[in-house]
C-alpha cells in the first residue's frame, strides 16, 4: 500500500513537473480535485462506492440478477418456505413470504424503490435548501430574516409527523408523494448550513474583486459563490441520503409510504413484522438489505465530509 | 334500514358481528369425558367491551352492548344457535293472517326480574317507545315494516303521535301487528334486540334504567364496574329453558389480544373473538379448547358497475366470472387466512334459512384453464382491475393473493386499492368514485336468504352500492316480498339468487367463521351463527 502511494505521489509529483515547470506559475489545486485525491485512497469510499454501484446497478436492472417475477406467487407449493441457501442466486435462495413469493426477487426488486425515493429526496432537499440558504445569505436583512424564521417554522415540525399528516391527504400515493413530503419538511438544515457558508463566503476578497469588476448580482451568486459554499451543503446531503430511505422504509411500513401494492423493503418489513416468530426469513432479507444500503450512504458521506471539510474529522 | 346496514358493515370490517339473540332454548347436554364435576351455580367470565350507551335495546348497535342485552332479555322468538330458524320463545304462537298481518299470543307466567309480568303491553309499548323520534333509539329503523312508522317516526319535524297504528293489543297477552308493507320474513327481525319488552318502571326513568337494567331474560343484573366489567346472576324465576351455569361476569378488554392471553392463562373463562395476530397460534395454544363455528356473514368481491374499467370489457358478466374462477378459493383460506373461512358456493351462508348448497356452481370453483378461455371471450385479458379494501381490518393480505391468482390465470393486471380505514372505503363507495371492483363483506340481520340477497342486489337496495340492476331479480325478489307465507317467500328467493349467476353483480369468496376458545374451567361452549357463545349451556366446573 505505502509503496503504492508513494509511487502514485512521485507519478504526480513528475507530471506536475513536466506541466508545469516554472513552480511559481503552478496553479494550486482547486478544492475538488483536491477532495478526490483524498477520496481515492480512502478505502471507505472505495468500499462503500463499490457497494452503491452495485445498489444502483440491482435497482436499474434487477433482471439482471434473477429471472423471477417479485409479484408472482405460488400458494400451494412455497407458502412461507425457509430459505435454501444452496440454491445461489434461485428463486429460493431466501425463501419464501406468505404469499408465496421468492423473498429474494423482492428484496432486488425493492431496491428501486428505496433508492429513487433516496436519491430523489436528497436532490430535492439540497436544491430546495441551497437556493433559500443562499438567498438569505446572501441579501441578508428582511429577506434573511423571513427566510429564516420559515426555515425555523419548519425544522420545528418533526420529519416523520408531518410526513404523516402530508401523506394522508394524498389518495393516490406514489414514490413521487412520499419524496415530496419529504422534501418539504426535510430541507431546513441544508438551508441553515447553505447560510452560513454563504455569509462567510461572501465576506472574501475575490468576490469583491468580481463585484468590482462589474459582476452582475446572478453571476457573483452562481459562478462565485455557490461553488465555494457548497461543500458543506454535499457533506450534510450525503450522510442525510441513509436517513430518507430509512424514513421512508418507516413510513412504508406504517401503511402511509407507497401504495400496499408496491415492492419496496418497507412494505416487505412491514408485512414480515406479523410472521417474525414462524418465518424470521420474509423479515430478515429486506431488513439486511435496508441496512446495508443506509450504512453504505452514510460511509460515502462520511468519506466525502473528510475529503472536503478535514477539519470536521 | 340503512343505519341497521351501516353498523353491519363496520362490524364486518373488523371486530365481530353484533349479536340479535337472546339465548335459551336447544341446548344439548356436553361432557368432554373429564372427571371434573360441574357446578351449576358456577359463575363464568366472557370477554366483552364497555358499552357505548347505557342498556337501553333499541338503542343497542354494538357487540359490548349487545351481548350484555342478549343476556338480559328475552324476546318473543329467537334463532336456533345451530341452523339460525326462528323459534318461539316468550311466543305461544306467531300466525301470520294475510300478507301484512299477523296475530302474536304471549305466553303467560314470564316475569321481569322485578317481578312484574310479561304482557302483551310490555311489547307494545316498548316498541312505540322506540320507534319514537323524540328518544332518538338507533335501532328505530327496525320499525319501520310497522304501519304507522311515519308518524311517530318522520323523516323531518316532530312526530304526530307517540303510537304507531300498526300495533293493537286485543287482550293482554295478544299482538296484533299490521304491516305498512307486505313483508313475508318480518318475523324473523323479531329475535333482534330492538323488539325486546320493557318493564313499566323503564319509562318513568330510561336513563337511571339504563345503568341498572331489568330485563326479563335469563340473567339479571348485579353491578356494572364501568370500564371494568359487568356482572350479571342467574334469574331464578327465569321462566325459558334453564341456564346450566350461575351466571356471567362480562369484562371489559380493550384489544383481543389482551383477552387472548387471559385465556390461554385461564384468567377469562369464554372468548368472543381470538385476535388476527393470535389467529396461526390458537388452536395450538387452546387444543381442544379452540373453537371454529360457522358464522352468517360473506365476503365478496363487488362490481363497480358504472367504473370505466368495467364498461370497457365487451361482455362483463363473462369477465367477472372468469375472475371469479381464477381464485382459489380452497387454498387462500387455508394459507393466508389461516383456516378462519369456509370457501363460498353461493352469495348465502350455509346456516341461513334459503341456502342452496353450490348454488354458485361452476362460477365459484377454481378452473384456471376456463379462467382464461373466458376471460380472453370476454375481450378483457388486457383490462387492469383493482380492489378497494380498507386498511385497518386486516384484508390486505387475502386481497395480495387474490390479485395474483388473477394476475397469473387470466393475464389481467390487478392491484389493491387501499383506504386507510373503513369510513374511507365507505365514503368512495357510496360517492361511487370506485375504480373497478371492492371488498364487499355482510353480516346477517337475520338468517334469512332475503337478507343476503335484496338487501345487496335489489336495483334501489341501499346496500346495493355497486349500481348492480337485474329486472328479473326485481321481479323475482318483489313477488317473493308479497308472497303468502315464509316458506314460498325463502324459495322465490332462491330463484331470485340463481338469476343473479348470470351476470355475477359480485365474486363470492368464503364465508366467515367464529374463531374463538375457552379457557380450563368451563366446557359445553358452542358459538352461534352471529357469533356470540350460547351463554345458557355454558357450564362451569367446581373449584
Amino acid at each position: 500500500m505505502s509503496e503504492a502511494l508513494t509511487t502514485e505521489t512521485a507519478l504526480e509529483d513528475k507530471v506536475a513537473t513536466e506541466a508545469a515547470p516554472n513552480p511559481s506559475q503552478d496553479r494550486p489545486r482547486s478544492l475538488w480535485s483536491d477532495a478526490w485525491r483524498d477520496l481515492r485512497r480512502n478505502p471507505v469510499f472505495v468500499v462503500s462506492g463499490l457497494l452503491i454501484l452495485l445498489l444502483l446497478v440491482i435497482a436499474a436492472v434487477p433482471s439482471l440478477f434473477t429471472s423471477v417475477d417479485p409479484k408472482f406467487a405460488d400458494l400451494a407449493h412455497h407458502y412461507l418456505k425457509p430459505p435454501n441457501y444452496s440454491h445461489i442466486g434461485q428463486a429460493d435462495w431466501f425463501g419464501y413470504d406468505g404469499q408465496g413469493r421468492s423473498v429474494y426477487s423482492r428484496v432486488l426488486y425493492g431496491a428501486r424503490a428505496s433508492i429513487i425515493v433516496g436519491v430523489c429526496t436528497t436532490f430535492g432537499v439540497a436544491v430546495l435548501g441551497a437556493l433559500v440558504g443562499m438567498f438569505a445569505g446572501y441579501y441578508g436583512g428582511w429577506l434573511d430574516s423571513l427566510l429564516s424564521r420559515l426555515t425555523d417554522v419548519f425544522f420545528g415540525v418533526p420529519l416523520l409527523l408531518g410526513a404523516i399528516v402530508i401523506l394522508n391527504a394524498f389518495t393516490h400515493r406514489t414514490v413521487w408523494s412520499v419524496v415530496v413530503a419529504m422534501v418539504l419538511l426535510g430541507w431546513t438544515q441544508i438551508a441553515r448550513v447553505m447560510r452560513g457558508s454563504v455569509i462567510t463566503v461572501k465576506q472574501q476578497d475575490f468576490v469583491q474583486a468580481a463585484r468590482a469588476l462589474g459582476a452582475g448580482t446572478g453571476r457573483i451568486l452562481f459562478r462565485h459563490i455557490l461553488p465555494n459554499a457548497v461543500a458543506p451543503v454535499i457533506v450534510v446531503s450525503t450522510i442525510a441520503l441513509g436517513g430518507y430511505i430509512a424514513t421512508e422504509a418507516t413510513l412504508s411500513y406504517l401503511g402511509i409510504g407507497l401504495p400496499p401494492s408496491a415492492v419496496s423493503w418497507g412494505n416487505d418489513i412491514s408485512s414480515g413484522q406479523t410472521v417474525i416468530r414462524t418465518a424470521p426469513h420474509v423479515l430478515f432479507f429486506p431488513s439486511a438489505m435496508l441496512s446495508i444500503t443506509v450504512l453504505a450512504f452514510i460511509m460515502l458521506g462520511d468519506a466525502v465530509r473528510d475529503a472536503l471539510d478535514p477539519k470536521l474529522r | 334500514m340503512r343505519g341497521a346496514k351501516s353498523a353491519k358493515w363496520v362490524a364486518i370490517a373488523g371486530v365481530v358481528a353484533l349479536a340479535a339473540t337472546a339465548c335459551g332454548g336447544n341446548s344439548s347436554s356436553g361432557n368432554d369425558g373429564k372427571a371434573k364435576a360441574v357446578d351449576p351455580s358456577g359463575v363464568f367470565s366472557y370477554q366483552s367491551n364497555e358499552p357505548q350507551h347505557p342498556i337501553q335495546p333499541a338503542n343497542v348497535m354494538e357487540t359490548g352492548g349487545g351481548r350484555i342485552t342478549d343476556a338480559l332479555f328475552s324476546g318473543l322468538a329467537d334463532y336456533n344457535p345451530k341452523s339460525g330458524k326462528l323459534e318461539n320463545l316468550v311466543a305461544q304462537s306467531i300466525e301470520q293472517n294475510g300478507p301484512s298481518d299477523y296475530t302474536i299470543k304471549v305466553k303467560k307466567g314470564w316475569t321481569f326480574h322485578n317481578g312484574e309480568p310479561v304482557t302483551a303491553h310490555s311489547f307494545v309499548d316498548a316498541w312505540n317507545w322506540g320507534a319514537d323520534t323524540k328518544n332518538a333509539q338507533q335501532n328505530a329503523s327496525w320499525f319501520s315494516d310497522i304501519q304507522g312508522y311515519s308518524d311517530v317516526h318522520p323523516d323531518k319535524g316532530s312526530p304526530k303521535t307517540d303510537k304507531m297504528s300498526g300495533l293493537t293489543t286485543p287482550d293482554d297477552y295478544t299482538i296484533k301487528v299490521k304491516l305498512a308493507n307486505p313483508a313475508p320474513y318480518w318475523t324473523y327481525k323479531l329475535g333482534y334486540s330492538a323488539f325486546y319488552p320493557l318493564p313499566k318502571a323503564f319509562y318513568s326513568d330510561p336513563k337511571k334504567y339504563g345503568q341498572e337494567p331489568v330485563g326479563n331474560g335469563p340473567y339479571e343484573f348485579v353491578k356494572w364496574n364501568h370500564n371494568k366489567d359487568f356482572l350479571t346472576k342467574t334469574y331464578a324465576k327465569y321462566a325459558g329453558p334453564k341456564p346450566k351455569n350461575g351466571g356471567i361476569d362480562f369484562k371489559f378488554y380493550t384489544t383481543s389480544e389482551a383477552a387472548y392471553q387471559d385465556a390461554v392463562s385461564n384468567n377469562l373463562d369464554v372468548l368472543d373473538q381470538v385476535a388476527p395476530t393470535d389467529m396461526a397460534k390458537y388452536h395450538q395454544d387452546l387444543g381442544k379448547r379452540a373453537v371454529d363455528a360457522p358464522q352468517n356473514a360473506i365476503q365478496t368481491i363487488a362490481v363497480a358497475e358504472y367504473a370505466p374499467a368495467i364498461k370497457n370489457v365487451k361482455d362483463h358478466a363473462k369477465f367477472i366470472e372468469g375472475l371469479s374462477m381464477a381464485i382459489d378459493r380452497a387454498t387462500i383460506t387455508k394459507t393466508v387466512l389461516a383456516g378462519s373461512r369456509t370457501p363460498a358456493t353461493g352469495f348465502v351462508p350455509p346456516a341461513v334459512d334459503g341456502y342452496k348448497a353450490n348454488a354458485c356452481g361452476e362460477a365459484c370453483s377454481y378452473n384456471p384453464a376456463k379462467a382464461k378461455q373466458l376471460v380472453q371471450e370476454a375481450d378483457g385479458a388486457n383490462a387492469s382491475i383493482s380492489i378497494l379494501y380498507n386498511a385497518d381490518g386486516g384484508h390486505k393480505e387475502w386481497v395480495t393473493a387474490v390479485c395474483a391468482n388473477i394476475t397469473q390465470n387470466t393475464g389481467v393486471k390487478c392491484d389493491g386499492d387501499a383506504k386507510a380505514d373503513f369510513k374511507t372505503a365507505l365514503d368512495v363507495r357510496t360517492k361511487k368514485k370506485v375504480q373497478s371492483l371492492y371488498r364487499s363483506g355482510w353480516v346477517q340481520d337475520y338468517p334469512l336468504n332475503a337478507n343476503f340477497l335484496k338487501d345487496l342486489y335489489g336495483s334501489t337496495a341501499a346496500g346495493n352500492e355497486g349500481g348492480y340492476s337485474n329486472k328479473d331479480f326485481d321481479k323475482l325478489a318483489a313477488k317473493a316480498d308479497k308472497a303468502a307465507t315464509l316458506e314460498e317467500s325463502v324459495k322465490l328467493y332462491q330463484e331470485a339468487e340463481a338469476a343473479l349467476y348470470k351476470d355475477m353483480p359480485a365474486i363470492p369468496l368464503w364465508y366467515y367463521k367464529t374463531n374463538a376458545g375457552y379457557s380450563e374451567n368451563v366446557t359445553n361452549v358452542s358459538y352461534d351463527t352471529f357469533g356470540k357463545p350460547v351463554f345458557t349451556d355454558v357450564e362451569v366446573y367446581k373449584k
